[in-house]
């Protein structure tokens, strides 16, 4: 178990090493999300509605569009000298190797839900809650969630020559519960509402998110062995 | 050298592949000793790769089986893994990190004690010690491939896989990796190198197959190919007549 755990944190920390070096995945995400939050700034009539009351929303499809943009791209490294091949002949268990990329997806990922948090924050004049425990909890999850189905697809696509486009087509359907869900807590918290309001929203999340791994780690070798 | 008698270390059983409608690897079928050189000649598209990918566990067999010490390999578990090298013409090496991480980082996956020592051990015998703490993706071919090899005996493996390791070499990275392949027939490791180079591949070779069509033409012991013309009856095997 020890050893399965090792090389679990052995692969995230190989991508999050490579992607520190590079900053190819989180610049672009990163960009992304704050010109994203200009443009809808800009974007929405404050004579009509005040920005605030659509903000949760907002959030959740930035971080979902701004984590398409990093998933897509988790095994491009892995074809460029052969390395996926490389890691299918080493000892490890096909499942630490989907383990180990959702870690490293999710600490990227995490970085940008709160990069998206705190740029919204300042655009949207939002004010967040107090305890910020909470939305932190409801944001992890889903985020984990997020990236346990997103990394599962990006290995399906990254064989195909049109996996960038295919990705969001396959991806999107299936996170209709988590973004419905996951603005909704969100929404919940932020407008004030004790914690206990979005404590089903959360559970949702909590159980698409477990749902998410384990077929995850259930099919993991049947789209990484040829 | 003569290879040290002992139970087959590796036994491939009718092994069976397809890709789409092509059966790459047709009722394949050998054992290996422990200690032995293999030499796997072939023409382009022979199925050579395919067979080596089966060995090494990357693809799974469509029928057949595959024996390690005497005992069936489960695709499953990944403890025979362990005692596995393979190097190919791909690197398997990540560009953005050092010499140094991307043995570390595989050295890791195979859980190598005392791996900051075995790392050190690598880059020089590869002749790398000076470019440890580069990147990868700065290195030249030679660069690279030598530092694969050096990934591929990190974890001290008893059977190594060579895919066609010597394409796009210059001479000196040729005549490095040629040097440490004489050190591998020190009979404590079973190697099965994949080549098209007839010469290069004989004079390393213990056993030699040569695979055409998905098929072995013939699998046997170096002498007993017609002494002279092995040039003659590799072609002959490769165009489908009876050698």
């Amino acid at each position: 178990m020890m050893r399965y755990l090792r090389q679990v944190l052995t692969i995230a920390g190989k991508d999050l090493r490579v992607e520190l070096r590079t900053r190819e995945r989180v610049a672009a995400m990163g960009a992304f999300v704050v010109l994203t939050a200009v443009l809808l700034n800009y974007a929405v009539d404050r004579t009509v509605i005040h920005p605030r009351e659509l903000a949760a929303g907002m959030i959740w499809i930035v971080i979902t569009l701004a984590g398409l943009l990093g998933l897509g791209r988790t095994f491009e490294l892995e074809k460029e000298d052969g390395a996926l091949e490389g890691l299918l002949v080493a000892p490890v268990p096909r499942d630490a190797l989907y383990l180990g990329k959702v870690l490293a997806n999710a600490a990227l990922l995490g970085a940008i839900a709160a990069l998206t948090l705190g740029v919204f924050a300042l655009f949207f004049q939002l004010t967040l809650p107090r305890n910020p425990l909470p939305l932190i909890g409801v944001i992890l999850v889903g985020t984990v969630g997020f990236v346990a189905l997103g990394t599962l697809f990006s290995g399906i696509t990254a064989g195909s020559r049109m996996g960038e486009t295919l990705l969001p087509i396959l991806l999107f359907p299936l996170l209709v519960p988590l973004i419905t869900f996951g603005a909704s807590a969100t929404a919940s918290l932020l407008a004030g509402f004790p914690p206990e309001e979005a404590v089903y929203s959360l559970r949702v999340l909590a159980a698409f998110t477990l749902v998410a791994l384990t077929a995850g780690v259930g099919l993991f070798r049947f789209i990484v062995e040829d | 050298m003569s290879p040290p008698t002992g139970p087959t270390l590796l036994e491939a059983r009718d092994l069976v592949r397809h890709f789409g409608p092509v059966r790459a690897v047709d009722g394949v079928s050998f054992t290996l000793d422990p200690g032995e050189v293999l030499t796997l000649l072939g023409p382009n598209g022979a199925g050579k790769s395919t067979l080596l990918g089966m060995l090494g566990g990357a693809l799974r067999p469509d029928s057949g089986s595959i024996h390690f010490r005497g005992e069936l390999r489960d695709p499953g578990e990944t403890a025979w893994r362990n005692e596995i090298g393979v190097l190919s013409h791909r690197t398997f090496l990540y560009g953005p990190l050092t010499a140094r991480e991307n043995l570390r980082f595989y050295g890791k996956l195979y859980g190598v004690a005392g791996l900051d020592g075995v790392v050190e051990e690598g880059l020089a015998r590869v002749g790398m010690t000076p470019h440890g703490d580069r990147r990868v993706e700065g290195f030249s071919r030679g660069m690279r491939q030598r530092l694969a090899l050096a990934r591929t005996l990190l974890h001290d493996p008893a059977l190594v896989l060579l895919d066609e390791p010597f394409t796009g070499l210059d001479v000196h990275a040729s005549e490095l990796l040629r040097e440490v392949l004489v050190q591998l027939r020190d009979g404590a490791r079973t190697v099965v190198l994949v080549t098209h180079n007839l010469v290069q591949g004989l004079a390393l070779a213990d056993r030699v197959a040569i695979q055409s069509r998905g098929r072995l033409a013939f699998f046997g012991r170096p002498g007993e190919l017609p002494q002279g013309e092995e040039e003659r009856f590799y072609r002959r095997c490769v165009e489908g007549a009876p050698p």
